[in-house]
């Protein structure tokens, strides 16, 4: 009853915060759901018989087998690293999220660079065993390519968030389950992957949702799906009523997911009821087991990473002269200061958001909760129109303001940073949300109520008790933005100010050229930056966890 | 503890400063009225704003474009402001943009997307006699809208063992059923084919053209996949014999630092179809000034500049592209090529039949 009282009374804060931002993030999705149900014209009806379906199709096989992929192997990587001691064991931990670093449309050019015929691999056959191979077994630009680039590009999204779950279980868990008979292997299955279900569902629908937004990728590889759609209706026939069309589509694509997500994830929460969590210890492996482990993890770092990597140190030999200027630094410095101010604003827009709807249970938290990520579902050329309009108008108006002061005039807000950062908060919120939640969820209400009970506020309470608890949290989730950020592009093509351009946007620029190997200095440094935060924020963590 | 106080009253300083912006959006997002009102204060603004500036759109990211942005800036002391980006996407931000656009020219690597923007009203007319000279008609809008910078040639490259010249003479024979599964392009989606069928519409009509699309489609030796480049390789990997594709890549893969794309250009000669008839496909990149250009003069001056014998020698000598000014010579790599007869058609009906080509795409199953 007592607790009833003062939710109602002191949440008010927080949910007008909430609600403030739903607003915002609500209005892009408005716009195309509203689209979606006009009358469609010509177009639409030449897309609807020609094409609509193959779109779909596509998508859907790419989604449901890379989604497959990053389950199977971020989750099993995740467990192994969470209960094995074996060699290399504490590199491969944080390792394993590097492949993050790579931009998935990089890794198409990279990795199609490798396989295609001038490529390293059929050169050498070529000009040291004169062997001429068939393309199809070295064609990697079709639907099975595009899988296996999202799968090794974004498989990190469930390790890491999945790990992080598993090494905050009780090892009492662990034990329990083997004093019950079962082995390393059963208690993953029926006991590890039911209790992270939360964490492994909700990694798997970010990388679905990376995944339908891809343009770089698919139009790279000449793969018909949704979302390059959307441009080829959108720019090729002119046509934003179409294109808005098939965004819709896109979104009742992803609330399938999102809805299917809700359903597996169930509504139980599960965190350990014991007040103190002893962590897992991690069981040494010897012999052949240990190597057996220590190769599953080493070979799916080398493909996702290593391999890249030296692919684009090679390029970036062959062209740094050309390339490699005090520009660079200028683009990094730039990349680095965006990304940086857009996640903190994330990181703290999610903790309000994520903070009322735990303590508020009820439909509207809910809806709040699910419209969060959808501003991961709009394509990211869809966004940035929605905030060039919203920020024309606004500026227009701050015009008229300062004239009726007889204030110089002045445009302030279009074409700045602050028109790409908004952008940027809008679309990526959903990921730093997610593992606030989840971190939420994790350490459950009790701390909280407790010290609500003692006497302190809720604003109080989040900062002194909430937020230490978090901060694992908090910290996976700010590197999981950040290097999203820094590797995004559609968006920062599109909205970014005069002279301002990013690592991103400079690589993608040599790369849509089809001059790849130009762009792999700004890949490089892209991979490089993201590592280094990676690493860090891995020590971070480490510590926490000590 | 502290160290996360302190990132947190971080964050809320920078949440304040966005919340700012964000309320008024709301209080003013729809209200049109108001726009109208501050347009007019806009014009009033930039008028009183003189500035030595010259704001430009560009899809074009070659270093050879910076160099002449640089000499241009040297030359006039105007300084000119970049934003870079993918032709229809910067289209599309003008039109958002519309009176309040800060960008006094657009510059496209595509014929019809310059023809797309002077239909979308976002060019204005430029009485220039220095373009007027400089520039053939042909590749100039009617009405003085848009200008022609330089030009690509879209070839047949074939591979110099398995096919001589003399098998080949136009494009439409590449669709004859002897090509069965021999020839390969790029996807539909690029637009220097939707400009390369939108010729073909001007030219023979839709029914001819569609024809031609579906023989193409159906002697494809594989899915369209990958850039030009791609085409290519795909010819001296014996994936397929004959491929269509700009004659600018071959010259960037010949002067390129990859030794094995090298091999691959050397091993492949460029045909300029259609000589006895309608002539070989061009395709241009060209500029325009903005209908509401804030600093037109310049503006203006700035297209001249990249019109002029200087800076289209450094177009023809470090990008591989042929020059617009006559008085310009090729680049010898070019010129090794050979003279070609080009499509005489006016470059706007590439815009004009764009849309068609789409569909047509479509509906013939070309990817």
């Amino acid at each position: 009853m007592n607790r009833f009282h003062w939710s109602r009374v002191h949440h008010k804060g927080w949910a007008l915060a909430s609600l403030f931002f739903i607003t915002i993030i609500l209005i892009p999705n408005l716009l195309i759901g509203v689209e979606f149900f006009t009358e469609g014209n010509d177009n639409w009806l030449h897309i609807r018989e020609y094409l609509l379906k193959d779109y779909v199709q596509n998508s859907a096989v790419i989604i449901i087998f890379t989604a497959l992929a990053t389950m199977l192997i971020g989750t099993s990587l995740a467990w192994l690293i969470t209960i094995y001691q074996f060699p290399m064991r504490n590199f491969l931990k944080w390792a394993l999220i590097l492949p993050l670093a790579i931009p998935p449309y990089i890794a198409a050019y990279t990795f199609h660079g490798i396989l295609n015929y001038t490529g390293v691999i059929q050169t050498t056959l070529r000009n040291s065993f004169e062997m001429q191979v068939n393309q199809a077994y070295f064609d990697i630009m079709s639907i099975q390519g595009a899988i296996f680039i999202f799968t090794v590009t974004l498989f990190p999204y469930v390790y890491a968030i999945t790990r992080s779950f598993f090494q905050n279980l009780s090892a009492s868990v662990l034990e329990n389950a083997r004093l019950l008979g079962g082995n390393d292997v059963d208690t993953f299955f029926r006991v590890a992957l039911p209790i992270s279900r939360a964490a492994i569902v909700g990694s798997v629908t970010l990388v679905i949702l990376e995944v339908l937004n891809d343009y770089g990728v698919t139009s790279y590889f000449g793969i018909q799906t949704v979302s390059t759609a959307i441009f080829r209706t959108w720019y090729g026939m002119m046509d934003l009523d179409s294109a808005l069309k098939l965004a819709g589509t896109l979104m009742v694509l992803v609330m399938v997911v999102l809805m299917f997500e809700r359903i597996v994830r169930g509504r139980k929460k599960f965190f350990d009821p014991s007040s103190k969590v002893r962590p897992i210890q991690p069981k040494k492996l010897t012999g052949a087991k240990a190597w057996g482990v220590f190769a599953y993890c080493f070979g799916i770092f080398t493909i996702a990473f290593i391999i890249p990597l030296l692919q684009l140190l090679r390029w970036a030999f062959m062209t740094y002269e050309k390339v490699f200027n005090a520009e660079f630094i200028t683009l990094a410095k730039n990349s680095v200061l965006v990304a940086s101010i857009a996640s903190l604003i994330i990181i703290f827009v999610a903790l309000i958001i994520s903070n009322y709807t735990r303590l508020q249970s009820g439909l509207l938290t809910k809806f709040i909760s699910r419209v969060t990520t959808l501003g991961y579902s709009i394509p990211g050329a869809a966004i940035a129109i929605a905030v060039i309009t919203i920020f024309i108008s606004l500026d227009q108006y701050i015009v008229t303001f300062l004239a009726q002061f007889n204030l110089k005039p002045e445009f302030v807000l279009r074409t700045t940073l602050i028109m790409l950062i908004f952008a940027y908060v809008i679309r990526f919120l959903a990921i730093g949300f997610n593992n606030i939640e989840a971190g939420f969820e994790k350490i459950g209400n009790r701390y909280s109520e407790t010290s609500r009970m003692l006497g302190a506020s809720t604003l109080r309470t989040f900062f002194m008790v909430d937020l230490p608890l978090l901060r694992g949290a908090i910290a996976s989730g700010f590197i999981l933005v950040f290097v999203d950020i820094l590797k995004e592009l559609p968006l920062t093509l599109f909205l970014q100010p005069f002279n301002f351009s990013t690592l991103a946007t400079q690589a993608f620029k040599y790369a849509n050229d089809e001059r790849v190997q130009e762009a792999s200095i700004a890949s490089l440094m892209i991979i490089f930056i993201s590592a280094l935060c990676i690493f860090i924020f891995h020590r971070v963590l480490d510590k926490e966890a000590n | 503890m502290k160290k996360f106080t302190v990132i947190l009253s971080m964050m809320l300083a920078l949440m304040l400063a966005l919340t700012g912006c964000v309320s008024s959006t709301n209080n003013n997002g729809n209200s049109s009225s108001q726009n109208n009102g501050g347009a007019e204060n806009n014009e009033e603004a930039t008028n009183e704003q003189e500035s030595g500036e010259v704001n430009v759109y560009t899809s074009r990211h070659y270093e050879a474009d910076q160099m002449l942005y640089k000499k241009f800036e040297e030359e006039t002391g105007i300084k000119v402001n970049v934003v870079e980006g993918k032709g229809e996407e910067l289209m599309e931000r003008l039109n958002r943009e519309g009176e309040a656009t800060e960008a006094d020219v657009y510059i496209t690597a595509d014929a019809g997307n310059l023809y797309q923007a002077k239909d979308a009203e976002l060019l204005q007319s430029v009485e220039s006699d220095v373009l007027a000279e400089n520039i053939p008609e042909k590749l100039r809008d009617v009405d003085n809208q848009w200008f022609g910078l330089t030009k690509r040639a879209r070839v047949i490259v074939y591979d110099k063992e398995r096919v001589s010249p003399e098998e080949l003479s136009t494009y439409e024979a590449l669709a004859e059923p002897e090509w069965k599964d021999r020839v390969v392009i790029r996807s539909s989606e690029n637009m220097y084919n939707m400009s390369l069928l939108a010729s073909f519409i001007d030219i023979m009509g839709r029914d001819e053209a569609k024809a031609w699309a579906q023989g193409i489609a159906d002697n494809m030796a594989r899915d369209p996949e990958g850039g030009d480049r791609d085409q290519a390789k795909a010819v001296a990997a014996g994936e397929a014999d004959v491929a269509i594709m700009n004659t600018y890549y071959i010259g960037v893969m010949l002067n390129g630092t990859d030794e094995e794309e090298k091999k691959v250009a050397e091993n492949v000669g460029v045909f300029f179809p259609n000589q006895e008839t309608t002539g070989t496909h061009i395709n241009i990149s060209g500029a325009g000034v903005t209908k509401h250009a804030k600093n037109k003069e310049n503006a203006v001056k700035f297209i001249e500049f990249l019109s002029s014998e200087e800076a289209q020698g450094q177009f023809a000598e470090a990008n591989s592209e042929y020059p617009v000014n006559e008085k310009v010579e090729p680049s010898e790599l070019l010129k090794s090529w050979g003279e070609f007869k080009e499509q005489d058609i006016n470059l706007s009906k590439l815009g004009e039949n764009q849309q068609e080509a789409i569909r047509i795409f479509n509906e013939v199953g070309w990817k």
